[in-house]
């Protein structure tokens, strides 16, 4: 290790915006004074609203001053803002639970909603089995039918009910192929046009992948996948594809091949988001605990828009994938309950995660020569435990000493599972970027946990005595466990189940060692395609930005019911 | 050759500090005195001079059943008495509050029996048996493992151990469970729970600065020790992590 000088504190600004008229540096404040739970405006927006609710339903609701601690109320200190990190925008806490903010929940509809289905097979079934043509006009033409008939309209039958398009104007189905030539004959409105998304590098590795084959990227409506679950995405994209092929095609609503073309749209052809898990966690398929890491970090776009710093790359998957591990998937799914929330919070707010994980890469620039901003596989430091230990281990020491010097950044993460998941995270980001190997990356994260429970006697809380003391032995080595390759980890993995502040800072240090080393994609090239789309509603090249958005109620969601319910 | 043990690395005061608060050989100072019935009042589980309950009648009365560990393993006066099982909730500031959470729970697994300890960042609980109980918590008060400024009893709403401390110097407790009085004298106006008390318990004057400075366990390069100072200790980190990585938890040295 070998300390070197940085002078950002990338930090500092959100420090001093918070905690205003205080010196960052002091170790002394007051308390008591700030009108307990009334300092806040959203919480008075809260009382007023509830009040108001009262009135009208007769039950009682939020009332803090009463109910919380038998009538203390909290805001005995100061309830901070947040800045949501690198986009320069405040909000207040409650702005960032996910029942708050639209478009964290547009970014967890928009996964659940998608699935990406080969068009091959079922051209082959058209083609060789029944013996029509298949052209890029038919295709046009079916692709036409197909995006009236997803979002729930009917192709075929008499007497049909349908769907109001205004409710599910978010679904819609694109395509993409590794064929220019082809590509070039589908009409704009229905192509994915990989070329135009990606940089050169990235695009032309993204189409050699994909080849000639052409997939279908569907994303069936926010309102259906929220009433049913993610399970469904693939059955009403399937049923809606079955009955497509049949107008387009002019086949007989009966005949055997349809159950071709069904069973391709349904298993054969169909790539989830995420896979479905044991009974005990009980989920179908395309929901949160199946998504691994490698899809994850493929889903989330920043590498595309930031090919040159896979840093904040790195750092849109966390967010991202704090947001939706810890907030919705453990924090609801699994758990329920409110406080949930924070421990993801802290990985994306005030610029903390993002100056030490910054540190981190000068810190590789300066001891080893490795530039981040020019990712390159040919650059990449060979993942050998000494190199994991001496990065992890500068990292970390540098993170502690800056909580340490700034005690108001230490009151901002004010829990410990805050700081060991940040600081962890900015350890093993630095390792998996430096080296282009996730599963440095996870080593240098559990180094980082035990550093951090010795040198403050703490980490975070019961469960990290499982997974963060026992880590080192199931991430850089495969051997000891028959575990897996980081990309092919995910929230259902054997240690990862069931501890918050975690899979979210996993799966950026997965896409981390890829966006290290300038790849295309990290696990999958369709999913990096599919989520390129400029049509969704979220954007997944800048999910911080969208949150803030959210938070601030400035994010146009889907979904909405306002077409058939009284005005208000 | 029988097991010595080392009680942990490191060449700085913090490691020495750890290492005797651990080492049950070494008796700590005891730097207050405070009554049976105030730790009681604290505790705030029975009324001072009411009967312990009890959660079975006491082994004596009991027929035990044959078992070899039951005879190798003597129980603790409150295990013999059919105590219920109680707890105590310590949390530690970390500006160089004399214990800290895992350091507590290695030194009660060295000093005391009977014991089940629960580790967190922000509180560390121990539960026992309550006669037990009240006689370790009288320790751990009276002793240099506690300072009424940095560290605090709270059964709950225990938010407190890493913010910055109000201008008397008391850790922040939104509970306000105890005040500094114009003397200086910490009392505790509600029990661990946060219920006022009949009557205030005074655990006396915080120690000063260079007290807890000297005395501290937790590195801190703000106001204490720096962690990265202390070679030793970085290098032994290191080399466990890389003995379990490459050896799983049967470590063999290369």
């Amino acid at each position: 290790m070998a300390k070197i000088e940085r002078s950002q504190k990338l930090f500092l600004d959100a420090l001093k915006e918070k905690f205003q008229g205080q010196d960052p540096e002091s170790v002394k404040t007051t308390f008591y004074n700030f009108n307990g739970v009334r300092q806040s405006p959203r919480k008075r927006e809260f009382m007023a609203a509830a009040k108001g609710i009262e009135m009208e339903r007769g039950i009682s609701m939020y009332d803090p001053e009463h109910c919380h601690l038998g009538g203390l109320p909290m805001g005995q200190r100061q309830l901070m803002t947040y800045e949501v990190s690198q986009t320069g925008v405040f909000v207040e806490g409650d702005d960032l639970h996910f029942v708050n903010n639209a478009a964290m929940q547009q970014m967890w509809d928009d996964i659940r909603r998608t699935v990406v289905v080969g068009m091959d097979l079922a051209h082959a079934t058209l083609q060789k089995r029944l013996g029509k043509e298949v052209t890029p006009e038919t295709i046009n033409e079916y692709l036409h039918i197909l995006n009236h008939a997803m979002p729930g309209a009917a192709v075929v039958q008499e007497h049909m009910v349908e769907t109001h398009p205004g409710l599910v104007d978010d679904c819609y189905c694109k395509v993409f192929t590794g064929d220019d030539a082809m590509a070039d004959d589908i009409e704009p409105q229905f192509l994915i046009n990989i070329d135009k998304l990606f940089t050169s590098e990235q695009a032309e590795v993204l189409k050699e992948q994909v080849g000639k084959s052409m997939y279908q990227a569907i994303h069936i409506p926010t309102i259906v996948s929220r009433t049913c679950d993610g399970g469904t995405t693939s059955r009403w994209s399937a049923m809606q594809i079955g009955m497509s092929f049949i107008a387009a095609y002019r086949m007989c609503a009966g005949e055997a091949a349809v159950a071709d073309l069904s069973f391709a749209a349904k298993h054969a052809g169909v790539s989830q988001m995420a896979s479905i898990l044991p009974a005990r966690r009980a989920r179908g398929p395309n929901e949160p605990g199946g998504i691994k890491f490698g899809v994850f970090s493929d889903i989330i776009q920043a590498n595309r828009k930031y090919p040159n710093d896979p840093a904040r790359a790195s750092l849109e998957v966390v967010g991202a994938g704090t947001m939706l591990f810890d907030q919705i998937w453990l924090g609801s799914y699994m758990s329920g309950g409110v406080g949930f929330t924070q421990y993801a919070t802290a990985a994306y707010t005030d610029n903390i995660l993002d100056e030490y994980t910054y540190y981190g890469m000068d810190y590789l620039k300066d001891k080893y020569g490795f530039d981040y901003s020019n990712p390159d596989p040919a650059a990449t430091i060979a993942p050998t435990q000494e190199i994991v230990n001496d990065l992890a281990t500068e990292v970390n020491l540098n993170a502690m000493e800056q909580y340490e010097g700034y005690p108001t950044m230490m009151e901002d993460h004010f829990g410990g599972s805050q700081r060991a998941g940040v600081m962890a995270a900015a350890c093993g980001l630095t390792c998996s970027i430096g080296t282009g190997n996730s599963n440095a990356g996870l080593n240098g994260w559990y180094l980082s946990m035990l550093m951090h429970k010795e040198g403050w006697s703490r980490l975070g809380f019961f469960g990290y005595d499982l997974q963060d003391q026992c880590g080192s032995a199931n991430s850089l080595s495969m051997e000891p466990d028959r575990g897996l390759m980081g990309e092919l980890r995910g929230p259902n993995y054997p240690n990862y189940a069931m501890n918050v502040g975690h899979q979210g800072e996993y799966a950026a240090i997965v896409g981390g060692a890829h966006y290290g080393r300038g790849d295309a994609f990290c696990f999958d090239p369709l999913i990096k395609i599919c989520f390129a789309d400029p049509s969704l509603t979220f954007d997944f090249s800048e999910p911080r930005r969208e949150f803030a958005k959210g938070a601030i109620r400035e994010f146009k969601p889907a979904g909405e019911r306002s077409l058939i319910i009284p005005a208000r | 050759m029988a097991y010595k043990p080392q009680y942990g690395p490191g060449t700085s005061h913090v490691a020495e500090n750890r290492r005797r608060q651990m080492n049950p050989d070494i008796e700590l100072d005891k730097v207050r005195n405070v009554t049976d019935e105030d730790i009681v009042l604290i505790l705030g589980h029975r009324a001072p001079g009411s009967a312990y309950p009890t959660a079975h009648p006491p082994l004596a009365e009991q027929q035990e059943p044959d078992c070899p560990i039951r005879k190798i393993v003597k129980p603790t006066d409150g295990a013999k008495a059919g105590d219920r099982v109680r707890y105590v909730q310590f949390v530690d500031s970390m500006y160089n509050g004399p214990s800290q959470p895992y350091q507590r729970t290695y030194t009660e697994c060295y000093r005391f029996r009977g014991i089940d300890p629960g580790t967190l960042s922000g509180r560390q609980i121990v539960e026992c048996r309550e006669r037990d109980l009240e006689g370790y918590a009288k320790w751990l008060i009276e002793t240099e493992m506690f300072d009424p400024a940095l560290t605090s009893v709270r059964g709950a709403t225990v938010h407190g151990h890493s913010l910055r401390l109000a201008e008397d110097g008391l850790m922040f407790d939104m509970l306000q469970r105890c005040i500094i009085g114009d003397e200086g004298v910490v009392t505790y106006v509600k029990d661990q729970i946060g219920e006022p008390l009949d009557r205030a318990v005074s655990l006396g004057k915080p120690l000063d600065d260079a007290w807890v400075k000297a005395h501290s366990t937790i590195f801190h390069s703000l106001v204490g020790s720096s962690y990265r100072d202390d070679k030793e200790y970085i290098e032994y980190i290191q080399r466990i992590h890389s003995l379990r990585t490459k050896y799983g938890f049967m470590p063999v040295e290369e």
